[in-house]
């Protein structure tokens, strides 16, 4: 019936080997440090996530002909928090899809409306997009916004893109380009008083009337659009003989007042809202300093976890920093968290893999989505392991 | 034109019972029989009365295919087909054919004992069903009848299931069952060669998922096995089938070597009987690297794994138990259930679905205290942990598959059409084919245009290009004279003189005279030679000739002058041609009526 003939170590690796290559170090350490892990594989790689509601996120293409958008539903296991045993639903279900006829650089939703605005990265026109709802699973085109003309044709990085309310759209390519439109007639409501033409890398609401614009060159303008003063201009922080460009963000939730600044050679500097020149806090982070596109990073506050940003872009890694123990001085910090999954699960014949883009739940505190260029996404809920709530 | 129909049975958009009717060259499939496990009325049964109002379908189906045992596939089979009515072929592969009756069997104890239902067919309908199944082995073409051919193809997804190619002279249909497109770790991958089949027929299911990673389904396994482990307590782990409770006791001794973790893990006597059984079926069934991986080694040599006795369930400390049967409904299983539910520290893994009525399904569905027999209540306080294993495809996989059979149109099945219209447009850009979607108890027609090879007789062929002019062109058709022969089932295309000859029948003349008569009083011979010339000029493109014995020859038609001796002024012309010059001889005659113009020197 049953033989216990014991096996030497030719059987058991041979009988392993199949397995091996799941239980590697990251895998088994991966059972204590997130509570919930999700990994897909998308047929092309994205470049943007953007939450159109709690449960779904827009994702899409940037290859240079047709790629396609898909609006994805995340999976019930995470969100079924009393019954998660009872659920095994673990798969993205694509619950709307449509196709665009150039790359996808920046897609921003519309708060309060079924529609997405998208940039291509070539011009600084928008294309507007209507998410379809139970009648239909089509993303369609239905309408765009022009971008302010240009002197000069090509530029660094498309048009950042920014909405607070379901009728108007901040775009701008330039700190001299930016306008505030009305989606639907196309009229210019607000164009902020600014002279020089720095290349954007953010265009951020802090409020509903008051935005940022971040530029590559770690400028950040500051605009009340409802004063007609020119925009408060908060110069770079000095970086001495280095060339480098700049990433902003400003917090919304929980760290709600506070701006951080990354540089690609990875300095990251912590300031207030309402005195952007004063540095609070800076911190060398640890990572590989890369030539990068103002398309490669991205550094985000955490909604839900005080003082917490996320930092992708420079690697195959997602790294959580915790600023608020940060000094006054610049020193060299470790991250709290490192997501490595993308880098360790990314076949060889793909080369070197980099993190694409990232974002976090708006309210679970620990959920986060990634993106690589290797076109994988994942879905992690990992666990702040220096906290002793176990 | 002709056309391949396709009906989807059943009513409404409800998923989750598979039973599709094909209509191809006037042959009639049925794909599929399945069971709906969410009703318990007649609507869990496909809709056969769209086939015939009522009496029986065996002269309505020439064969029904069956893909494999899972019961929203088979489970309506033995209600067809003996409590409806079907005596002719039902195919399915070796193993589909093994397994079927035991889980029929299981559903069919459930529902009537535990659930107390009384129409529903017995144990002995069971197996007078099953003496209908023709088996089929991979690749292999069978015969249905002399025109009607089918081939199984592997699918992957379960043990034994197949996706089939029916194929009724140049048409062909694919049907794809439930296949998964990523290999997996006891079942390779879905594989079909480049077969072009008319329609590709697919469930819609998973078309619009995208499936999360195998890796992090084993991590949630070995996470949760591991966190009861270490709390110490007890996990149970219902399993059915051997392939995935195989490769789960791999991976968790896999895990246990790497974790040097002590606890132990048994392995139930009902499952190594079962295993010896499958280990079996897998030998005949696939070639591929799942045997290498499964059956070169021997099945229960397990350093960390050891057979259980059921004094075991009392022991003390941290342990895991894989046991049959699958959905606690009996068994060993269920007594080890009874005695470890009570405590919250244990866990119970259920690796698969569970047919209603069966505990399995109860705290799948969140039930806390559970009804045994003798009145007396269980409380449910372990963990219950639900997780699906099962391999399917999703929205790429289906692009994939396309990719490999190449179809001309696809067709998907128990979809909702507003669900799906990305997905259709998806599919007819990329690969610019049509993507039908009927709804269940629609109709849908895929109209065919296909090819029918004929033979060539060699003279012929030659005949044709001795005329000369371009070579023949699919683009660019060309008409040709010949005789289309149809014997037995081959199409032969000859020349007319060789069909006369073939058919033993006299060969024919058929010829026309007509007479003219002429006012001219030159003689004969200079008539003759007036009515050359004359015809010469006006028939440029044909050929006409004057031959030595006083006959002017125009392609075939022959006209000789004469006259009488009484009247030597009045000439006759007397024209006879062969049926095939008609229009040209009907023509001379008309011209030749006008009269010759005036005399040329």
């Amino acid at each position: 019936m049953y033989n216990t003939k014991m096996l030497t170590p030719e059987d058991m690796a041979e009988r392993g080997e199949d397995f091996n290559d799941v239980l590697d170090d990251w895998f088994i350490e991966s059972l204590k440090t997130y509570k919930d892990l999700h990994v897909y594989q998308l047929e092309h790689p994205t470049q943007v996530i953007e939450w159109t509601s709690g449960k779904t996120v827009c994702v899409a293409g940037y290859s240079s002909s047709k790629n396609e958008i898909l609006e994805l539903q995340l999976p019930l296991k995470l969100f079924a928090d009393e019954n998660k045993g009872l659920c095994a639903e673990r798969d993205f279900k694509v619950v709307h899809g449509g196709f665009t006829d150039g790359p996808v650089r920046c897609l921003r939703h519309v708060p309060g409306t079924r529609c997405v605005v998208t940039n291509d990265g070539l011009t600084s026109d928008l294309q507007v997009w209507t998410v379809g709802g139970d009648d239909s699973d089509v993303i369609r085109r239905t309408g765009s916004v022009a971008g302010r003309k240009r002197r000069r044709t090509d530029s660094e990085g498309g048009s950042r893109i920014a909405a607070r309310c379901s009728t108007q759209v901040l775009h701008g390519a330039q700190s001299d380009d930016i306008q505030l439109t009305h989606l639907t007639s196309g009229q210019i409501l607000y164009t902020p008083e600014i002279t020089s033409s720095d290349p954007l890398s953010s265009l951020q609401f802090v409020s509903d009337d008051v935005f940022l614009a971040g530029c590559c060159n770690g400028n950040i303008y500051l605009t009340d659009t409802r004063t007609s003063a020119s925009p408060q201009l908060s110069p770079a922080p000095a970086s001495p003989g280095e060339s480098v460009l700049w990433w902003t963000d400003a917090a919304a939730g929980v760290s709600s007042g506070s701006v951080v600044r990354l540089s690609s050679s990875g300095r990251a500097v912590i300031s207030d809202l309402r005195n952007l020149g004063a540095a609070v806090s800076q911190a060398q982070l640890s990572v590989q300093s890369r030539r990068c596109n103002p398309d490669d990073v991205t550094v985000s506050w955490a909604p839900a976890l005080p003082g917490c940003i996320a930092v992708s872009g420079f690697s195959g890694v997602v790294q959580i920093y915790n600023t608020s123990v940060w000094g006054v001085e610049l020193q060299e910090v470790q991250p709290l968290f490192g997501h490595r999954g993308h880098a360790v699960s990314s076949l060889p014949e793909e080369g070197d893999v980099f993190i694409t883009s990232h974002a976090w739940h708006p309210e679970r505190p620990r959920t986060l989505l990634s993106a690589a260029s290797d076109g994988s996404v994942h879905v992690w809920d990992w666990v702040d392991q220096s906290a002793s709530d176990r | 034109m002709p056309e391949i129909k396709v009906t989807p049975l059943g009513a409404g958009q409800d998923v989750g019972r598979s039973c599709i009717l094909v209509s191809i060259g006037g042959k009639n499939i049925m794909l599929d029989c399945g069971m709906h496990m969410g009703y318990n009325d007649d609507r869990r049964f496909p809709d056969f009365s769209y086939i015939t109002q009522s009496g029986r379908l065996t002269e309505f189906l020439d064969c029904v295919i069956i893909s494999h045992f899972h019961l929203d596939h088979c489970g309506a089979l033995p209600f067809m087909s003996e409590m409806v009515g079907y005596d002719g072929p039902i195919y399915m592969t070796h193993p589909t054919k093994a397994i079927c009756p035991i889980l029929l069997e299981d559903f069919r104890k459930i529902t009537v004992d535990k659930k107390g239902e009384t129409n529903f067919f017995t144990s002995q309908m069971i197996k007078d069903c099953m003496k209908k199944v023709v088996p089929l082995n991979l690749h292999q073409t069978v015969q249905v009848d002399d025109e009607l051919e089918i081939k199984a193809y592997y699918a992957g997804h379960v043990l034994g299931a197949a996706m089939v190619q029916i194929k009724v002279g140049s048409e062909s249909v694919v049907y794809t069952g439930d296949y998964n497109m990523t290999p997996d770790r006891h079942l390779g991958a879905a594989w079909m060669d480049k077969c072009r089949p008319d329609v590709l027929i697919s469930e819609s299911t998973y078309a619009t998922t995208i499936r999360d990673s195998k890796r992090c389904r084993e991590r949630d396994f070995l996470k949760k096995v591991h966190e009861s482990i270490e709390r110490g307590g007890k996990v149970l782990i219902p399993v059915f089938a051997l392939g995935r409770a195989q490769e789960l006791c791999i991976l968790l001794e896999t895990f246990w070597e790497r974790m040097n973790l002590k606890a132990p893990i048994y392995f139930s006597t009902g499952l190594t009987e079962k295993a010896n059984h499958y280990y079996k079926l897998f030998i005949t069934w696939t070639n591929q690297k799942i045997r290498k991986t499964f059956v070169q080694r021997n099945m229960f040599e397990f350093k960390h794994i050891k057979a259980f006795d059921r004094s075991y369930a009392d022991n003390p400390g941290p342990m895991v138990v894989f046991a049959t049967p699958g959905m606690l409904h009996a068994g060993q299983s269920l007594q080890i259930f009874k005695k470890w539910a009570g405590n919250e520290k244990n866990m119970v893994i259920m690796p698969g679905y569970c047919v209603q009525g069966t505990i399995g399904h109860k705290i799948l569905n969140g039930q806390r205290k559970l009804e045994m027999e003798g009145r007396s209540t269980l409380e449910v306080k372990l963990q219950v942990e639900y997780m699906s294993f099962s391999a399917h495809a999703d929205a790429k996989g289906i692009m994939q598959l396309i990719r490999m059979a190449e179809p001309r149109s696809v067709l998907l099945v128990h979809g909702e059409a507003v669900k799906m219209e990305f997905l259709k447009g998806k599919i007819e850009q990329e690969f610019s084919i049509d993507c039908h979607m009927p709804a269940n108890g629609e109709t849908a027609t895929v109209l065919t245009n296909p090819s029918v090879p004929v033979d060539i007789s060699l003279k012929l062929l030659k005949r044709e290009m001795a005329l000369g002019g371009p070579l023949p062109d699919p683009k660019k058709p060309r008409t040709m004279h010949g005789t289309l022969i149809m014997k037995d089932n081959s199409l032969k295309l000859v020349s007319s003189e060789q069909a006369l000859k073939e058919l033993g029948l006299n060969e024919h003349q058929l010829r026309f005279t007509c007479r003219v008569q002429l006012q001219d009083q030159k003689p004969e011979p200079e008539t003759l030679s007036r009515v050359y010339t004359h015809l010469r000029s006006v028939l440029k493109g044909s050929s006409v000739q004057l031959l030595p014995d006083g006959t002017v020859m125009v392609e075939s038609i022959l006209i000789k002058v004469s006259s009488s001796p009484e009247d030597p002024d009045t000439k006759t012309l007397l024209l006879s041609w062969s049926y095939q010059d008609e229009d040209l001889g009907s023509f001379l005659s008309s011209l030749l009526k006008k009269g010759l113009p005036a005399a040329l020197c």
